[in-house]
This record gives C-alpha cells, structure tokens and sequence, in this order.
C-alpha cells in the first residue's frame, strides 16, 4: 500500500514537472510577417489559436498598407504628398493621414528640430533611400545647397485637411517615425480583439502590452558593438523599447563608414553616439525621440529628452560609456556593470 | 512517528532514487545556464528552422539578396558570408550564449541562440 501511495505521488510530480514543462512552452503563440521592409515578430500570450490567426492578419493587412502608403522612396501616398508640395500645390489629407502629420509636426518641434522629416532630400542625397544603399557619399556643395534651403516641419501649413508647403524643399521622409506609428496601429488592432499580453516586434523596435502569465515580458537590449545584449528590461504594462543606433543601416565606401542617421544641423552623419534607447508608451514618440536624442548627442540629449517628455532613456556613447536618466537606471539591469554617467535631469 | 519507521527498505531505495533523480529532471527540463544550445533561423516569412548547436556544420540559406552562410562549430554559430553590403551580420562574430542574436536585416535574416528556456521574450536593437 505505502509502495503505492509512493509511487503513485512520485508520478505526480513527474506529470506535474512535464505540464508545467509544456503550459510553458506552448502558451505564446509567435507569428513572423515581412513587413515595413523588415521582419515583424508577433509574440501573442494566452490567445486561442484561431483568434491568434485572424489577428495577426489583420495586422499583416494594415502593415502592408501602411508600408505601401508611406514608405519613403516608392510610389505612394506620401510620394503623391511630397508631388505636391515640391510643387506648391495643396493636398487634401484624409483623417488618418491628418493625425500622422500632425503627431510628426508635434515631435518634430518638441524635439527642437532634431526629428525633422522634412528633411527627405537630405537622406536620399545620402543614398539611404535604398533597400540596399552603398554609396558614393554626396559632395559638400550638394549638403551645403540643401541645408541652406532649410527645410522643416515649421514649413507646413495645415488648413483643416489641406496639406500645404512654403517651402518646396520640403520633402517628407518618416523613416524615423513610421516604424513607431505602425507598430502603435499594430497594437490597436490587437487590444481592439480584446489581446492584454502581446509583443510586436519591428525589426527589433518593439512595443508591449501586458504581460507573459505571472511575470512580466523580458526583453533583451543588443549591445550596440560586439554580439549578444548589453541589458534587460522588464516590461511593466504597455511600453514601447526603441533603440536608434549607428549600427541599423550605413554602408562602407572607400573604407569609410556612413550611417543612416543625418543630422539636420550640419547635413552629415550624427557622430559621438553609439546608439540610444528610450522606453516611451506610445511607439511613434518612442521611435522620433530615439532619433532626436541620437543626434543630440551626449552634449545635448538631456535636454531633448526632457522637451520630448521622455523620462527613460539610455545613451552609449562611442567610449562605451552609458548615459541614464534615473527613471531608465531603475529600470535597466546590465548584462556587465559598464560605465555609468547619470543624468540629474528628469522629466 | 519517525516516518521512516513506516518505511521499508526498498521504500528507501526508492525515494533515494527519486531525489538523486531531481537535479537531472531539473537540467533536462528547467536548466539551461547560460549556454545555447540550439539556433532558431529566420529567414523572412519562413518558418523558423531549428539548428543544433552541437554538430559542426555550414549551412547555406536564400534571402532576398541572396544566399547567407552560417557556420556552426564547437556549440557556436556566426555569419561567414552575407550578400549585404555593411557586412554588420558577419562583425558579430561567434554567438553562443542563450539570448545572442545577430541578424542580417537586408537579407532578412536572424540568428537568436536559446537553451531550454529563452532568455529574453523579444530583442531590441
């Protein structure tokens, strides 16, 4: 009998051990999409199959269109826009369209500039308005020409949905910002089939809700020069991670190295900064202010940060030091105690 | 009562060998330390594929530039050769510990290494 009793309750906690095993393994449910011109990962926690399955559709199908309308060099619905204001002439917005320009108008003066879309000349004079660019990198003259037309959001003139310019150099590219505002669209839908616990994940800038079960999401920060991740942040609630860093898109020409960030002020690469990370809620802001904060530079990025409202971000300079507010310090756990300089600066 | 008056020997024997057990159940399905030991591939929309990290091995996959090179030996894995122009995947180096990603977004591509459990729930970069 005890022989029984013992065997039969060493089969438990072994069948115990093995659901756990399983529940663990089998609760999220992860989709790939290629989509925005990279790979989008959807992590969905808790959700039946089927329902899992429509969703992550619905959210192909908005991407693709998103990625149609306003991808920076394809024709579309912003290659009709920037059409018409290198013209002169006036579009009419649809509301949606009003509420991205808007948002983009907001961030861009928040950010003193730094964010500034208008500058889309700029970038595809630098090549990146390449799936693959590879250089040569533009003349001096070239920059300096575009730079003194001085294109800006500031130049845009909203009259209801009439989309205008002053400024015919003005040319939109929202490379630094249309990741952010799918991704925020993407986790609209999701909420929208009453989805609490998800990731969408766009080419490794991501925004989370909820959480995985009884603990929160964990996600891994890349370090920006070496393999592998400099830190780890748990998610708490809903919470976009962005990171803007030199590494994402540049090419080698003639043995120098040009990345993808230009800096408004001077026309050339941003220089001085590794990369930057901000945990922001909504994703569009998260994604501006990253590149904002970037091209502020370690002289700068304070104060950009705190006009941006943005409480939580990281800056690895090209020493290796890492730059934190306090809100991020209490928030990040390094992979290996690097440098730390803190910020007295809060939002 | 000592319970394990109730006990007989062969009781003994057995729940020794149950506990001696445990450590073992642990690694096979909870442990992972800090070593990967499998790669998850992927490649666009594909379906992941799965590589031991245990059998050296190169393995050539198509990405929409065209085809990438992965290496795997003594239980890690890199880039050797990318159809991308920065060659960032390839700088990465040696991945092996569980969470090491490296990805080739051009070609639309990642590495992420993981043991039994993962590591992290998503990378950011």
């Amino acid at each position: 009998m005890r022989k029984f009793v013992l065997m039969h309750l060493l089969i438990a906690i072994l069948v115990n051990s093995a659901c756990s095993y399983q529940d663990r393994k089998n609760t999220t449910h992860n989709s790939q999409l290629l989509a925005l011109g990279t790979l989008i990962n959807i992590s969905l926690w808790d959700v039946d199959e089927n329902l899992a399955d429509s969703v992550v559709h619905a959210v192909d199908n908005r991407l693709q269109t998103f990625h149609h309308d306003w991808q920076g060099w394809a024709p579309g619905r912003l290659a009709d826009i920037n059409a018409a204001l290198a013209s002169g002439m006036s579009i009419t917005l649809k509301d949606d369209e009003l509420k991205l320009l808007q948002q983009a108008i907001s961030l861009s003066q928040s950010s003193q500039g730094l964010f500034n879309p208008a500058i889309g000349q700029l970038i595809g004079l630098w090549g990146f308005h390449s799936d693959n660019p590879a250089g040569p990198p533009p003349n001096d003259a070239a920059i300096k020409t575009l730079l003194h037309l001085n294109p800006s959001m500031s130049d845009l003139r909203l009259d209801d949905h009439e989309l205008s310019s002053q400024n015919k150099a003005v040319q939109l590219d929202l490379g630094a910002f249309a990741k952010g505002y799918a991704i925020d669209q993407a986790v609209m839908i999701i909420k929208q089939n009453g989805i609490k616990n998800a990731i969408i994940n766009a080419g490794g800038d991501l925004r989370a809700i909820g959480a995985h079960g009884n603990r929160p999401w964990h996600i891994g920060v890349r370090h920006p020069t070496k393999a592998g991740t400099i830190a780890a942040i748990d998610t708490q609630g809903d919470e976009s991670i962005f990171t803007s860093g030199n590494y994402e898109r540049f090419y080698v020409y003639e043995g120098q190295r040009y990345q993808h960030i230009i800096d408004p002020r001077t026309g050339y690469p941003s220089t001085g900064t590794l990369s930057v990370t901000v945990i922001h809620q909504d994703a569009a802001t998260a994604d501006a202010a990253a590149t904002a904060i970037m091209i502020a530079g370690t002289e700068n990025w304070q104060t950009v940060a705190h006009q941006m409202n943005i409480d939580k971000v990281m800056l690895v300079d090209e020493q290796l030091t890492v730059h934190l507010t306090p809100a991020m310090l209490k928030r990040i756990k390094f992979e290996h105690q690097p440098t730390i300089v803190l910020s007295n600066h809060s939002s | 009562m000592n319970p394990l008056a109730l006990m007989t020997k062969s009781d003994i024997v057995f729940v020794g060998i149950a506990i001696m057990l445990l450590p073992w159940l642990y690694i096979a399905f909870w442990g992972d330390g800090n070593s990967g030991e499998l790669a998850r591939i992927q490649v666009g929309k594909q379906t992941p594929v799965l590589i031991s990290l245990q059998t050296a091995q190169r393995y050539t996959f198509a990405g929409p530039l065209g085809n990438s090179i992965i290496e795997v030996k003594d239980g890690r894995i890199r880039f050797i050769s990318s159809p991308c122009k920065g060659k960032q995947c390839i700088h990465s180096g040696w991945l092996s510990k569980n969470g090491d990603f490296a990805a080739c977004l051009p070609n639309l591509m990642s590495i992420t290494v993981s043991g039994h459990h993962p590591r992290f729930d998503s990378i950011n970069f």
